[in-house]
């Protein structure tokens, strides 16, 4: 069954709310007759588990890339499918911990919109010859080949270009992507030669972030977030926590952690880093009202100071934060210098524009990359691919690319085929499959430079080739590891380049400034396809399916505008059209506009969800771009799909996002009388903390919840309607200053839990341990719970989501699928306490503390979760409990949550 | 005037405008209420309340309003069927406004039940002349208010074919219902309820429907009276069945009148006994009940003013009769305005959490429905306290159903403007209803208009042997 069949299976549900989630998670009836890799029949479970899924299960460590940069992960599989990816702790780019991106996986592997066939100008051809991958490589053998990837770190993919190289003399090779910025240039400029930058914030005393970014997503994401969260431990230990400075245009996950935060238009990033630069004494000419104290603050720390430049901030920023480093002598304590991690291609995007237009391209091959899409528009990529000869794409998805190339490729899932990658610190890991191909025509990169380089090898064998050190052994182990050990380049010494110059400021804004920057969830719009990354609230506007530009509160105020006015944006002639919201915090005179929506042919994604940026993206100026002309010409205003909750500021005394001056306490609440009685919980009690200390709001426990508990997807209308189904919902609670505090809130397991006493049905009730649980099998659908749940952490199955033809594709068949008109909610993953309860009891102990990890707890890249016996005194649950800074949320109730929280620590403002 | 009056009512409340085109009936004047005058009873027609249901035909006019009727009940069962099928999903409601016009309206048509019930079973027990004119119609409009509201509660769940569940039953996994739910409380309440006023209705009918069979059997009208014989249980209107029909019915009326209280009640601790703000209040209940009186004396007002107009009953409901109900609807509505001060200043009293949501629902985004509320059923009414309003029948209808849809708007003030403002105050999307809800609100609507019509054309809408007693006792010397 093919993907033609799709509309017609879309088409028998006439419940116009039900279409965004058909689009994008697409049919799973074709998943049954597809070819896959065990049992497609998932069955429904609620009462039991289906046969024969509980007995096989294994894990797999592999790597996923982003940017071309690995994140070792650990597969789950049952019965021959993945269902959950979590981090490999091993693996330096995750350190255990998991992203949004690395969660979806799962689900772009089993999306039932996934390119099946070879296609030849956006058709099925006819002929079985013609429909093999074979046939499209052999079309490209010849003169005038050019191969466009994306950013490479793998050896494999290097080897095997080189190996192409040689069969075919004079091939160019280009590596692209459209979020690559002036990073080498930068660190060229300022120590003569490219280097990559590994932070390392453990050991930072105060941070400064040029343009935010630290914290925020991308493949050094989780390696940033949990070395920065052990810094601030080891601060809250001693009580010198560290400092975070941050500078920049656009509220980030960074700037929500700021302990002090400048909201600066692009220009003035620059001239604060030339600012504080000279300060520290670097030959470079500058001042800014701000920049003495931070110079201080910054020297104060010395080695343990630490300053950065985020994604897309332009070569002078990068240059003057290694500068600033090199200064500040942290190299070493706080920043590592290796060599760069992306091998060098023969060029970039622009050469292959230029080459085609000289008309000396005759076959290209694009792996994994969509230019057509993301490629500045001036570039007009879709017109210049029409007239290369030969041009074979191959990828995950019909894309724009796809249908702009003569031939297009399926390509394997990352989880399904063999490959190799870096680490953010150079550590290489293999790649292997955690199941059977799902595709039977679909081709690895690897396998497709393997057959164009005339190579004999597939799959395992060309990564083993490419590591001949490992012998059998050394092969099995560094594939058990999910990575290879010792393999990270030793870092590297560097000094300031003898005519330092960080080149030309840039140049002053004259009216807005565009900034483009990748979306949270939908990075360059490679994930577009993907239901629980469209579906999942942005972390500061809360926007889920679709985006917007953000826009200053005093910009908007200036130009009438509200959340949801639709805008005319122009930039150098080109214009789209898109609604706004409005973020406090966000610089004046700065339009933020997030990459990688408005798909135009993304899998089933509806093209309408979200703006396309890329289409007034200039090629010059890709990130901070000067002279955007914003008109609203009537007054047009569009309802923003916003899930999430978004709290008032200020809303209610004590504040439920609390925060503590270091070292104090919060006073512990009053016994407070019940009139029922008490229950002693003699075995074990289970309770969690949240510390909003480290909690950087980046959604993955969120993602992980649902891809662990088979929450199901809504959809945009059902989300717009309230109806968004996460069982861990990320509160944010904004301040005027754009900053805020994330605060997670699943189920609290209340001892006195206000929900269960209104149940007519006894469908939640307690269980011996302080879980309570819910009883899908017994509920009727009241809905009393949640009107009586004062965190609202209740969710409705309002239709059969979870059930209905067009639901996710791929379950966890240890949780049961909830029918329609139940209600469902956190369990504290009472599937795997009680899995680790079996397994204790059949070693014939006790469970370690810590055995039990929830999903959420598994994946937060700042361990803010913990979870645990509260009735062990030695817990590290209990530990946190015992912690002055522990409150219960609404505690003054009397509810008893078993969740309770960890109050943010504020300090002074350092460099103020 | 009286065929525009007669349109005027036909569009207000679908109700019998065609048994006026009965031709056994004496045309009698409606507006403007002509002064009581008691004509001597030997002009009179035989008893006209009885030769109603036995009339062949009611006319045209009548079929056309049993035809919307019908017409509107079967929409409540498309309603209901496309509920059963596609789910609650149709509705408005999401997290945290769960709960849409299935509460809304089930509050609402308990209040009017309830109204309705209680003014039928005071009038029983106080032996007021009034009760003769309004008590049986007072306590079909009971019935089928209770019939539309209870099915508001099996509809509303998310699974309506397991709501037995609530019921106590020796199920086979011994799981029981948890007591401590007001929910269940609930289900008692409003199976009470529907027991308790159609056992006194039905009491309060068995005479009549004895003088039904007999007349039937005059007419020749055989199979008519055996069905009214075999509702009327074999009556033979001997002494002894005088003595035990009369503390019988008033057994059950005193029966009725606690549980009013408390079934509404009931249904208001749904609200009150939850953590959120503003219904966490002990006043819930007393406004509750309280509000709900003008709301059902305003459809008794309204009905009356109709079946008066209609069915050309003015000797039976007089002006008397409706000067009294429309001083006492007044009266119930200035109760009203007394509540809803003390709704503010309670709040006012109250900590800051439940002064921030009562203040969100008196301001907030549902402040319409709460001012609407206010003034439909509090200060509308007070018109009638003006004699020429009260005695205009479209005034009457008017007002009356206005304190209906006021209470109404009440009820979605609470339901739904009550979560405005919860303990974690967010920004969100609201709750706004969907056309299945109002279909379903329009259906219900049908049901208790098909209900009242087939009352009216079955049974007698004035209790006869109150009236044959209350005009043997003016002739008596």
């Amino acid at each position: 069954m093919g993907g033609t069949s799709l509309p017609r299976l879309a088409d028998l549900d006439t419940r116009p709310g039900r279409r965004t989630v058909l689009r994008a998670a697409g049919a799973s009836l074709a998943l049954a007759s597809a070819a896959g890799c065990g049992p497609e029949e998932w069955g429904d479970p609620l009462h039991a588990l289906p046969r024969g899924v509980a007995a096989e299960d294994a894990t797999y460590a592999t790597v996923l890339d982003l940017e071309g940069i690995g994140r070792g992960v650990l597969v789950r599989t049952r019965a021959g499918h993945p269902v959950k990816i979590e981090g490999n702790p091993d693996h330096p780019g995750s350190l255990g911990a998991t992203d949004p991106f690395l969660e979806a996986a799962v689900l772009s592997l089993h999306d039932p919109a996934r390119s099946r066939t070879v296609r030849r100008a956006g058709r099925v051809p006819r002929g079985a010859a013609a429909t093999t991958p074979d046939a499209a490589v052999e079309a490209l053998r010849g003169e005038g080949l050019h191969i466009l990837t994306g950013p490479v770190t793998s050896p494999t993919v290097a080897r095997l270009v080189e190996a192409v190289r040689t069969a075919h003399p004079g091939v160019r090779w280009h590596a692209w992507s459209p979020l690559a910025d002036e990073a080498a240039e930068g660190t060229r400029r300022a120590v003569g030669e490219p280097v990559a930058i590994l932070h390392d914030p453990a050991r930072a005393a105060c941070i400064l972030a040029l343009g935010g970014g630290l914290l925020d997503p991308g493949p050094a994401q989780l390696h940033h977030a949990r070395r920065w969260s052990e810094a601030r431990a080891a601060g809250r230990e001693s009580g010198a926590l560290p400092a975070l400075i941050v500078a920049e245009s656009t509220p980030s996950l960074t700037g929500t952690k700021a302990d002090r935060r400048l909201a600066l238009p692009p220009q003035e990033v620059d001239a604060l880093a030339r600012a504080v630069a000279a300060d520290l004494g670097l030959p470079v000419a500058g001042t800014h009202a701000e920049a003495a104290p931070i110079a201080a603050a910054l020297r104060r720390a010395g080695p343990a100071a630490l300053v950065t430049a985020a994604r897309g901030q332009p070569a002078s920023v990068h240059a003057l934060a290694l500068a600033m480093n090199l200064a500040l002598g942290t190299v070493g304590t706080t920043l590592h210098l290796l060599p760069p991690l992306h091998t060098p291609a023969d060029g970039t995007l622009a050469d292959l524009a230029q080459a085609i237009a000289a008309g000396t391209v005759q076959r290209l091959l694009i792996l994994d990359s969509n230019p057509a899409f993301a490629a500045p528009a001036e570039l007009d990529l879709p017109a210049l691919l029409a007239r290369v000869p030969v041009s074979v794409h191959a990828g995950l998805h019909v894309d724009e690319t796809a249908l702009a190339c003569a031939w297009h490729v399926p390509l394997a899932h990352p989880l399904e085929s063999w490959g190799d990658s870096r680490a953010p610190d150079g550590t290489a890991a293999i790649r292997q499959p955690a199941c059977a191909p799902r595709i039977a025509t679909a081709r690895s990169a690897e396998d497709l430079l393997a057959a164009l380089a005339g190579l004999e090898q597939r799959g395992e064998a060309l990564i083993r080739a490419t590591w001949p050190d490992l012998d059998d052994e050394a092969w099995r182990i560094a594939l058990e590891a999910g990575l290879i050990a010792n393999s990270a380049p030793p870092p590297r010494a560097a000094t300031l380049a003898a005519s330092f110059d960080p080149g030309p400021p840039p140049p002053p804004a004259q009216g807005l400034v565009a900034l483009f920057a990748p979306d949270p969830h939908l990075w360059d719009g490679r994930f577009a396809s993907d239901a629980w990354l469209q579906e999942l609230p942005h972390p500061l506007t809360k926007q889920a399916w679709g985006n917007a530009a953000l826009v200053a509160p005093a910009d908007a105020a200036r130009l009438g505008l509200a959340d949801g006015s639709e805008v005319l944006l122009s930039l150098a002639g080109r214009t789209i059209r898109t609604p706004v919201i409005i973020l406090p915090g966000q610089a004046p005179g700065v339009v933020t506009l997030p990459l990688g929506g408005g798909r135009r042919a993304a899998g089933d994604v509806d093209p309408a969800i979200g703006l396309d940026a890329y289409r007034i993206r200039p090629a010059a100026t890709p990130w901070a771009a000067p002279g955007l002309d914003l008109d609203a010409p009537d007054s047009a205003r569009v309802a923003l799909v916003r899930a999430g909750w978004h709290h008032p500021a200020d809303a209610r005394d004590p504040p439920m996002a609390r925060s503590v001056a270091p070292g104090a306490a919060i006073p512990p609440l009053p016994p407070q009388p019940s009139l029922y009685p008490e229950w002693s919980y003699p075995g074990r009690a289970w309770g969690m903390t949240v510390d909003l200390d480290t909690c950087i709001g980046c959604n993955a426990c969120t993602i992980a919840c649902q891809a662990e508990n088979n929450t199901p997807v809504v959809g945009a209308e059902e989300v717009a309607r309230g109806r968004e189904m996460h069982w861990l919902r990320i509160d944010l609670h904004t301040e005027t200053d754009g900053g805020g505090t994330f605060q997670p809130v699943p189920c609290m397991h209340c001892e006195k839990a206000p929900c269960e006493i209104v149940c007519p049905v006894n469908a939640t009730v307690h269980d011996h341990e302080g879980l309570n649980v819910m009883v899908y099998a017994r509920c009727i659908g009241t809905r009393t719970c949640s009107n009586n749940c004062p965190y609202k952490v209740r969710r409705f199955n309002w239709s059969g989501y979870a059930r209905a033809p067009g639901a996710v594709p791929v379950r966890n068949p240890e949780v049961p699928l909830r029918p329609r008109g139940v209600i469902e909610k956190c369990t504290y993953c009472q599937h795997r306490i009680n899995a680790a309860t079996t397994h204790a009891r059949l070693e014939g102990r006790e469970i370690r503390d810590g055995e039990i990890e929830t999903a959420c707890q598994r994946a937060c890249p700042t361990r803010a979760i913990t979870f645990g016996d509260v009735n062990d005194p030695d817990s590290a649950v209990s530990r946190a409990k015992r912690e002055g800074r522990n409150y219960a949320l609404l505690g003054e109730l009397g509810t008893r949550p078993r969740t309770t929280y960890l109050a943010r620590i504020r300090q002074g403002e350092p460099g103020a | 005037m009286r065929r525009a009056l007669r349109i005027a009512v036909a569009a207000a409340g679908g109700f019998a405008l065609a048994v006026a085109q009965s031709k056994l009936q004496r045309p009698a004047p409606v507006l403007p209420i002509p002064p009581r005058a008691k004509p001597p009873p030997a002009t009179l027609p035989p008893n006209p309340v009885a030769a109603i249901p036995l009339q062949r035909s009611f006319g045209w006019g009548f079929a056309f309003a049993l035809a919307g009727a019908a017409a509107g009940v079967l929409l409540l069962c498309y309603a209901v069927a496309a509920l059963l099928l596609v789910g609650v999903g149709l509705w408005g409601t999401n997290i945290p406004f769960v709960w849409g016009f299935d509460l809304i309206n089930y509050v609402w048509w308990i209040g009017i039940a309830n109204a309705a019930s209680l003014f039928a079973v005071i009038l029983v027990l106080r032996r007021h002349g009034l009760r003769t004119a309004v008590n049986r119609f007072a306590e079909a409009a009971a019935l089928a208010a209770v019939a539309a509201a209870a099915l508001y509660p099996i509809l509303h769940l998310g699974r309506p074919w397991l709501f037995y569940w609530v019921i106590p039953y020796p199920a086979t996994f011994a799981v029981w219902p948890q007591f401590r739910s007001t929910l269940v409380w609930d289900l008692w309440g409003i199976m009470s309820h529907v027991v308790v006023t159609s056992l006194f209705w039905y009491t309060g009918l068995i005479p009549d429907l004895a003088t039904m069979r007999d007349r039937a059997q005059l007419r020749g009208r055989l199979a008519a009276a055996r069905l009214y014989g075999l509702f009327a249980l074999g009556w033979r209107g001997s002494v002894a069945h005088w003595a035990r029909h009369q503390a019988a019915y008033r057994l059950v009326a005193a029966l009725v009148l606690p549980m009013l209280v408390s079934a509404q009640s009931i249904v208001a601790f749904e609200f009150a006994t939850t953590l959120v703000p503003d219904w966490h209040q002990g006043r819930v209940p007393l406004h509750v009940v309280a509000t709900g009186i003008p709301s059902g004396l305003g459809v008794v007002l309204a009905l009356a003013v109709v079946l008066r107009g209609t069915l050309g009953l003015a000797r039976f409901i007089d002006e008397d009769d409706m000067e009294l109900l429309a001083r006492l609807m007044a009266a119930a509505s200035l109760a009203c305005l007394w509540l809803y001060l003390d709704e503010l200043v309670s709040a006012w009293l109250e900590e800051d959490a439940t002064r921030q949501a009562t203040a969100a629902r008196v301001i907030g985004p549902y402040a319409a429905l709460w001012w609407g509320g206010l003034v439909l059923t509090t200060l509308v009414p007070q018109l009638l306290w003006f004699a020429h309003i009260r005695r205009s029948a479209p005034a009457a209808i008017a007002i009356g159903l206005g304190a209906a849809a006021g209470v109404w708007l009440d009820r979605f003030s609470l339901v739904a403007g009550g979560l405005l403002h919860d303990h974690m105050p967010r920004i969100g999307p609201a709750y706004a209803p969907t056309t299945p809800e109002w279909t379903l609100l329009l259906g219900t609507a049908a049901l208790f208009a098909l209900m009242m019509l087939v009352f009216a054309r079955l049974i007698p809408v004035v209790a006869m042997y109150e009236i044959r007693h209350e005009e043997s006792e003016a002739e008596a010397p």
